[in-house]
């Protein structure tokens, strides 16, 4: 018990003020249908890569709604091994499993098998976006105590946030102003007798105070209706930047009227969706029919929104109309949205066991946000900025996921080597690494010396195979590990790489 | 920045613990020095001013060696006697901001008549008994027992590679003056203290042959400063290693990595992946050590920079594919000078040159520095790139980076407020070789777009130069900017 729900950067959760003097009847029906939920969770260590990792307990908060599912937060149940859910009506802890989760909006569902659990509940329905300063009530278990609590607030502010759970991730969110604690997560955020948004993060220390983030339900409708099919699929993005088109002279450089509309595009990413379809250089006046302004805002229901919320409710496969001005005139574009998995790099890893490569002591290991996060200390410049500039430079067109030699391993065959963890792995007996899977073919190739080079002026490490083989079975007794290597990607999916296959392997 | 400056404050009188004696008289000066620099984010203003208070060494003949950190980034500089308070303002004769060394002039050439001056000493070992000296308000000198701890080559404040450098354990009383002081060996100079730190009582020293090498230089009126090698280079004790680059059985050696086609060894014919065997006659270990005389086994960095100057003969004797060969050259300073982006500058202006609101400026180090202890986090991950690994990239050194460093507000900026850090790349399709480059090409412009195109997103910025000559004077009488240029 007591263990809070914050397992993610600062995923605080939102409090909020009860649904405003209505009567008994909508706050019995959300107290009906808030549930506690309770994961035991393993969290995957990168330092070491072939533990299974720690475990620890966490509560959230969840709510019942159609279908015999519960809503929640993906941080409240990731690496979950074991998930109870209570209601405050029912002492019993049902056992619960996950049916989908999606780490990029922080959504998940999940389901107790047991059909007593679902006796006096009934569905909270999903409401709409609440107006500015109106006041919404926040349902959850937070820091405090055990039983359920109920906090209110206003909405103060609708905008784009970025979800701290993916780490790359930005959608609509609202904020509001009551203080958030551990435990509201996942805890629906209600008005009348409608949810209106799932408390997920706020702010921790002293920068800000009654700062608490709900995900709204515009995001909550993509999810249910992107699992119809009984998959979660990734956001799509299409994949470029663009420039506000607010500068007089820029207006005439691109023979745009002062209509004040209009945004450049500045960059169009390899391998995303406007891939060949947008230029630098493009003004884009309008997205399926809605006006850009110059600012890159649209009009949605009423309310200004950046130009993205279009996109942002598509799914992938989906389609974009643009009118596009180039070369002063209009042209019509239709752009076929797709996750942009380039990037996946970029995103915090939950479910999947992280993958490495061992050999005489050397780990090798795909650089992601995860490895990151704990090398973060001791990477050099050289690591840090392969992995800053990875998007911004498309690295990936060339490495789509970087190799690190995460570090080595001490034993008395590799005492020359210690010094070179932290590096970035160029090649390996003279085969250029792009990926992971490129190790292990590399490693079993050339003759008895197996040579391995490192991005920038480092020296080389260099090891006998038939000396790595003798100690092989050494050192992973000696360091614990079962496995000499893991490198299947499981589902995801990793940038193609733009580079010529020819000249490969010579 | 990893000083520990002898930074010792003014913390009142305390009894003195030693005595003048004879031998100290006129030997030491003390050093006076205004400090301000520019602000590298307002180019065309400098900091607050402040003083520094160090102790320098009288030579004979009258100049004055201090440290180059005492005067960096000066306005004045002025000596005063120590026991009194006479004063003459001094000129900078020679600085090495590598080396940390600077030699004083005397304005007024007779300002040190009588003093007898220090000559320099012999170089001290590991262990050798020394003293450091220190002025007392009245002018006595006090004198601190101190020992030698090591000898070897390590960080300079301002210096990329390492020079030979001691380290001191000394216990020294807080005394005004004390940014510099000398350490004494029998009366005669063994090296000027840089550093030093309080709690554990260890500091550093530059020793003598750092100053006869930079006193050398000076005397002919051209200061050419301390050679390098031009490349990097790891040890070779790894035997895998060896036999993968074919290193001789017998040992010894160490791994070039990378050579500057530029600098010294490059030009002498040394490639990356060859084994360096010996510099000079002196032989290397497989550590990148050489056997001197004096310390014993040393790095291989006071060979090449401390002993030779620029100009003098080099001889290296290499293995590369397992065949042995000697190669000449000559030593210099070219891989070090020869660079787009120079690495620290002190005493200089930045340059800038100010568009309609658009600031311009050339990448430095110190401009990068500006962003504080973390600026390789802070500063702009492009910038921070092109300066860390121009070494391995080789830009074209007379291709310097001209970037926009921030975005002034004016009526012609709107929309452009937020961008910073931007390399600019051409200027109406011609290519910007540096800031001078930018400024002309723009003048040239009467009318029509100013199409500026960036390394980076967004790409393009646009002006229309009939604007600027009224907007740019706006801007530069309301931000009070005293000129719209520094080239």
């Amino acid at each position: 018990m007591g263990n809070v729900v914050l397992r993610a950067g600062a995923l605080l959760l939102l409090p909020l003020l009860g649904s405003c003097g209505k009567g008994d009847w909508q706050l019995s029906e959300a107290r009906k249908n808030v549930v506690m939920i309770e994961v035991t969770a393993q969290t995957w260590d990168y330092r070491l890569p072939w533990n299974p990792g720690t475990v620890s307990s966490a509560r959230g908060a969840g709510f019942v709604i159609d279908g015999n599912r519960i809503l929640t937060n993906a941080h409240v149940v990731s690496g979950a091994r074991y998930i109870t859910v209570q209601r405050e009506a029912d002492p019993r802890k049902y056992p619960a499993k996950v049916l989908h989760v999606a780490h990029d909006c922080d959504l998940a569902l999940v389901q107790v098998q047991d059909s007593e659990f679902l006796k006096g509940t009934s569905v909270l329905p999903i409401g709409e976006i609440p107006e500015l300063e109106s006041v919404v009530s926040v349902y959850g278990f937070p820091i405090g105590g055990d039983r359920l609590s109920v906090t209110r607030g206003v909405v103060s502010r609708i905008d784009y946030n970025s979800y701290t759970h993916s780490g790359r991730e930005s959608h609509l969110a609202i904020q509001i102003d009551a203080a958030i604690n551990p435990g509201n997560s996942g805890g629906p955020v209600m008005q009348a007798d409608k949810v209106v948004g799932v408390a997920f993060q706020g702010f921790r220390g002293d920068v800000a105070q009654n700062v608490g983030y709900m995900i709204p339900t515009p995001v909550i409708r993509r999810f249910l209706k992107d699992v119809e099919d009984g998959h979660y699929d990734h956001y799509v993005d299409i994949a470029i930047r663009w420039m506000p088109l607010e500068n007089p002279a820029m207006r005439q450089y691109y023979h745009r009227p002062n209509d004040g509309l209009g945004v450049v595009v500045t960059d169009i990413f390899s391998e995303g969706s406007a891939d060949g379809v947008l230029q630098k250089g493009d003004v884009l006046l309008s997205i399926d029919g809605h006006s850009i302004e110059s600012d890159g805002s649209v009009r949605l229901d009423g309310q200004p929104v950046q130009l993205e919320e279009i996109v942002e409710r598509k799914f992938a496969g989906d389609t974009v109309d643009l009118d596009v001005w180039r070369n002063q005139a209009l042209e019509k574009r239709k752009i076929t949205l797709r996750p942009a998995e380039m990037f996946s790099m970029y995103e915090n890893l939950y479910e999947e066991p992280p993958r490495y490569v061992l050999y005489g002591g050397l780990v090798f290991q795909p650089l992601t946000a995860n490895l990151m996060a704990v090398l973060v200390g001791s990477a050099d410049l050289r690591l840090r900025q392969t992995y800053t500039l990875f998007g911004q430079d498309q690295i990936y067109r060339e490495t789509p996921e970087p190799v690190i030699l995460s570090s080595v391993l001490p034993d008395r065959s590799n005492v020359y080597l210690v010094g070179l963890a932290g590096q970035v792995v160029r090649e390996i007996n003279g085969r250029r690494i792009r990926t992971l899977a490129d190790v292990l073919p590399a490693l079993e190739s050339g003759g008895d010396r197996t040579v391995i080079r490192f991005e920038g002026d480092q020296r080389p490490a260099v090891l006998k195979k038939s000396e790595v083989d003798q100690v092989m079975p050494r050192i992973m007794t000696q360091y614990g590990i079962s496995e000499a290597h893991r490198t299947d990607l499981g589902g995801r999916r990793l940038a193609k790489g733009s580079w010529k296959k020819e000249g490969e392997g010579k | 920045m990893r000083r520990m400056w002898v930074l010792i404050l003014v913390w009142g009188f305390l009894a003195s613990l030693g005595v003048g004696e004879d031998d100290s008289r006129g030997s030491l000066v003390r050093v006076r020095a205004s400090i301000q620099a520019y602000d590298q984010f307002r180019p065309w203003q400098k900091k607050s001013p402040f003083g520094l208070n160090g102790t320098g060494v009288v030579l004979p003949g009258g100049k004055v060696l201090a440290t180059a950190a005492l005067v960096a980034n000066r306005t004045e500089v002025g000596l005063e006697k120590p026991g009194s308070a006479e004063k003459c303002a001094a000129e900078v004769e020679a600085i090495d901001y590598e080396a940390n060394l600077a030699l004083l002039q005397p304005t007024d050439r007779n300002f040190l008549k009588g003093f007898s001056g220090v000559v320099l000493g012999p170089a001290l070992r590991a262990g050798d008994k020394t003293e450091v000296w220190q002025l007392e308000r009245n002018g006595e000198m006090l004198r601190s027992q101190a020992e030698i701890l090591s000898a070897g080559v390590g960080r300079y404040p301002s210096d990329e590679a390492g020079f030979l450098v001691y380290g001191v354990r000394v216990s020294l009383p807080k005394r005004d003056d004390s940014y510099t002081l000398p350490l004494m060996k029998d009366g005669q100079l063994a090296g000027m203290m840089m550093g030093y730190d309080r709690d554990s009582q260890e500091g550093t020293a530059i020793p003598v042959p750092m100053i006869e090498h930079f006193l050398k230089d000076a005397a002919d009126g051209k200061y050419e400063g301390f050679p390098t090698l031009g490349v990097s280079w790891s040890p070779l004790r790894d035997p895998n290693l060896r036999e993968e680059v074919l290193a001789p059985k017998s040992g010894g050696g160490l791994l070039l990595t990378r050579v500057n086609p530029r600098g010294t060894a490059g030009r002498a014919g040394l490639r990356e992946g060859d084994v360096l065997l010996s510099v000079d006659g002196y032989k290397l270990d497989e550590d990148g050590n050489y056997r001197d005389p004096l310390y014993g086994p040393t790095a291989v960095g006071n060979l090449i920079r401390t002993k030779p100057t620029v100009g003098s003969p080099a001889r290296f004797r290499i293995s590369r594919n397992g065949k042995e060969m000697d190669l000449n050259g000559s030593y210099d300073r070219k891989a070090r000078d020869e660079v787009a982006i120079p690495t620290l500058q002190f005493d200089t202006a930045p340059k800038y040159l100010v568009v309609g609101g658009l600031v311009f400026q050339e990448l430095t180090g110190t401009y990068l520095q500006e962003w504080g202890e973390k600026w390789s986090e802070r500063a702009p991950q492009r910038l921070v790139e092109l300066f860390t690994f121009q070494h391995e990239k080789r830009p074209n050194p007379e291709r310097k980076v001209v970037f926009l460093s921030q975005v002034l507000p004016s009526p012609i900026t709107l929309g452009y407020l937020q961008l910073s850090g931007l390399v600019l790349e051409k200027l109406n399709g011609r290519e910007i070789m540096n800031l001078s480059d930018l400024a002309k090409a723009v003048d040239e412009v009467k009318a029509g777009d100013l199409v500026f195109e960036f390394r980076d997103e967004p790409g393009k910025l646009i002006l229309q130069a009939q604007d600027l000559p009224s907007v740019s004077q706006k801007i530069g009488k309301d931000y009070g900017l005293p000129a719209l240029r520094r080239l």
